[in-house]
C-alpha cells in the first residue's frame, strides 16, 4: 500500500478527533471582521490613493506653486494637472473593478490572479506617480531657468564667468539626486508592506504556474 | 444580512465543521493558529453565503473557499509559533492498538505532509477527501494532466521525506 492509503485510511477513520463548535461559537465567528490579506491590500491601496492624491493637492497650495504662478506657464501646467486627474480617476475605476472581481469561490489561481490584479494596478499608479513626480520636477526646472528672475540673472553671470556648463550640470545633478532618493525611500517601503503582506500569496501562484510549462 | 440567511448558514456550518478543522490541521501547527484559520474561513464562507446557489452541494463548495483562504487569504498572526509535535498531541492518531509500526510510521506521514508546501498540501487534502482530479482541477484552477503530474510528484516526495 502506498504511503498516501496508508494516510488515508487513518483519514477517514475517525472524526470525533476534530474540535466540536457549537451553534454559538460559529455564531459568535460571523460577527468577527475578516483580517485577510484582501482586505490589507484594499486599506493600503486606499491609504496610497489619499497619500499621493493628498500630495499633489498639497504641492497645489505651496509657496513655491504660487511663486510659480507668476511665470505664466498655466498653457503647461494646466493641461499636466488635468492629465493627471484623469489618470487617477482612471486607475481608481480600474481598481474598484478589480477589487470587486475578487471571489473566494473562485479556483485557487484565479483568485490569486485576482488579487495581484489590483495589487498591479496600485503598482502602477504608484510608478506613474513617480514618473510624474520626475517628469515635472525636471518641467519645473527648465521654466525657472526660463522665467525666474534671480535664476536668469544667476544664469548669466554664470555665462560671464565661462562657468554655464558646470552650472547646468550642478543644477540638474542634484535634483537628480533628490528624486533618486526619494524614489529609493518609496521603493524600499512598497517593497517591505507588500513584500510582506504578499509573500505566500507569490510563492502559492508561482507554484501553480510552475504546473504550466 | 437576515436572521433566517444567518441560522441556515451557521446550522450547515456546524454540521460540516469538521471540513474547515481539517484543512486547518494541514495547514496550521498549532492551536492558536488553527482557531485563527477556522475563524477566518468561517468568516469568507459567511460572505460568500449569499450568492451560494446551491448548484454545488454546500460541502463541495466549502473545500474550495476553505482552501483558498488557506492558501491565499490567509495571514498567518505573529503568534503562531511552529510546533512539528502538535499533531500527534492534538488529534490523537487512531490506529490499532498494540501496532507501534504502524502508529509510528503514521506520525511520521503526518509530520512528512506538514513538510509540503501549500499547493501540495492541497492536493494531498483533497486526495485525502476522496476528490477526483477533475475536481482537484477545477478546486486549484490547473489542468486534470497537471493535476495528476503534480499528485504523482507529491507521493515522490513523500517517499523522499520519508525515507531520506
Amino acid at each position: 500500500m502506498d504511503e498516501l492509503d496508508m494516510l488515508k485510511k487513518d483519514w477517514k477513520k475517525d472524526d470525533s478527533r476534530y474540535p466540536k463548535l457549537s451553534y454559538d461559537d460559529i455564531y459568535g465567528m460571523i460577527l468577527k471582521k475578516s483580517s485577510s490579506i484582501v482586505k490589507w491590500i484594499f486599506i493600503i491601496s486606499i491609504l496610497e490613493f489619499v497619500f499621493w492624491t493628498g500630495i499633489s493637492f498639497a504641492l497645489k497650495d505651496a509657496d513655491f506653486n504660487k511663486k510659480f504662478e507668476s511665470y505664466n506657464a498655466e498653457n503647461i501646467m494646466i493641461p499636466f494637472l488635468v492629465l493627471g486627474y484623469l489618470i487617477l480617476a482612471y486607475f481608481f475605476y480600474m481598481f474598484f473593478m478589480n477589487y470587486r472581481s475578487i471571489s473566494v469561490t473562485d479556483n485557487a489561481k484565479l483568485l490569486m490572479e485576482n488579487i495581484l490584479k489590483t495589487r498591479r494596478t496600485v503598482k502602477h499608479y504608484v510608478a506613474f506617480n513617480l514618473i510624474y513626480l520626475v517628469v515635472s520636477a525636471f518641467l519645473v526646472l527648465s521654466i525657472e531657468f526660463n522665467k525666474d528672475e534671480t535664476m536668469i540673472a544667476t544664469i548669466n553671470k554664470a555665462a560671464a564667468d565661462g562657468e554655464l556648463f558646470k552650472f547646468y550640470a550642478v543644477a540638474i545633478l542634484a535634483t537628480t539626486l533628490v528624486l533618486v532618493v526619494c524614489i529609493g525611500v518609496f521603493l524600499v517601503f512598497y517593497y517591505l508592506i507588500y513584500g510582506l503582506l504578499l509573500k505566500r500569496l507569490n510563492k502559492n501562484y508561482k507554484e501553480l504556474k510552475k504546473l504550466e510549462v | 444580512m437576515d436572521k433566517e440567511l444567518e441560522h441556515n448558514f451557521v446550522e450547515l456550518l456546524e454540521k460540516h465543521q469538521n471540513i474547515v478543522h481539517k484543512v486547518c490541521r494541514l495547514y496550521t501547527n498549532n492551536q492558536d493558529a488553527h482557531n485563527d484559520l477556522f475563524q477566518e474561513v468561517t468568516i469568507q464562507l459567511w460572505k460568500a453565503y449569499p450568492k451560494f446557489r446551491g448548484e454545488s452541494k454546500f460541502s463541495t463548495w466549502m473545500y474550495r473557499v476553505s482552501l483558498n483562504t488557506a492558501i491565499t487569504l490567509y495571514r498567518k498572526s505573529k503568534r503562531t509559533i511552529d510546533t512539528q509535535d502538535f499533531d500527534a498531541v492534538q488529534f490523537k492518531i487512531t490506529s490499532v492498538p498494540y501496532d507501534d509500526t504502524e502508529e509510528q510510521q503514521l506520525k511520521l506521514l503526518y509530520k512528512a505532509v506538514h513538510q509540503l508546501n501549500d499547493i501540495e498540501k492541497a492536493l494531498v487534502f483533497l486526495y485525502l477527501e476522496d476528490k477526483n482530479y477533475n475536481e482537484i482541477s477545477e478546486t486549484l484552477g490547473i489542468t486534470e494532466v497537471n493535476a495528476r503530474v503534480k499528485m504523482n510528484r507529491v507521493k515522490t516526495k513523500l517517499k523522499t521525506l520519508l525515507n531520506p
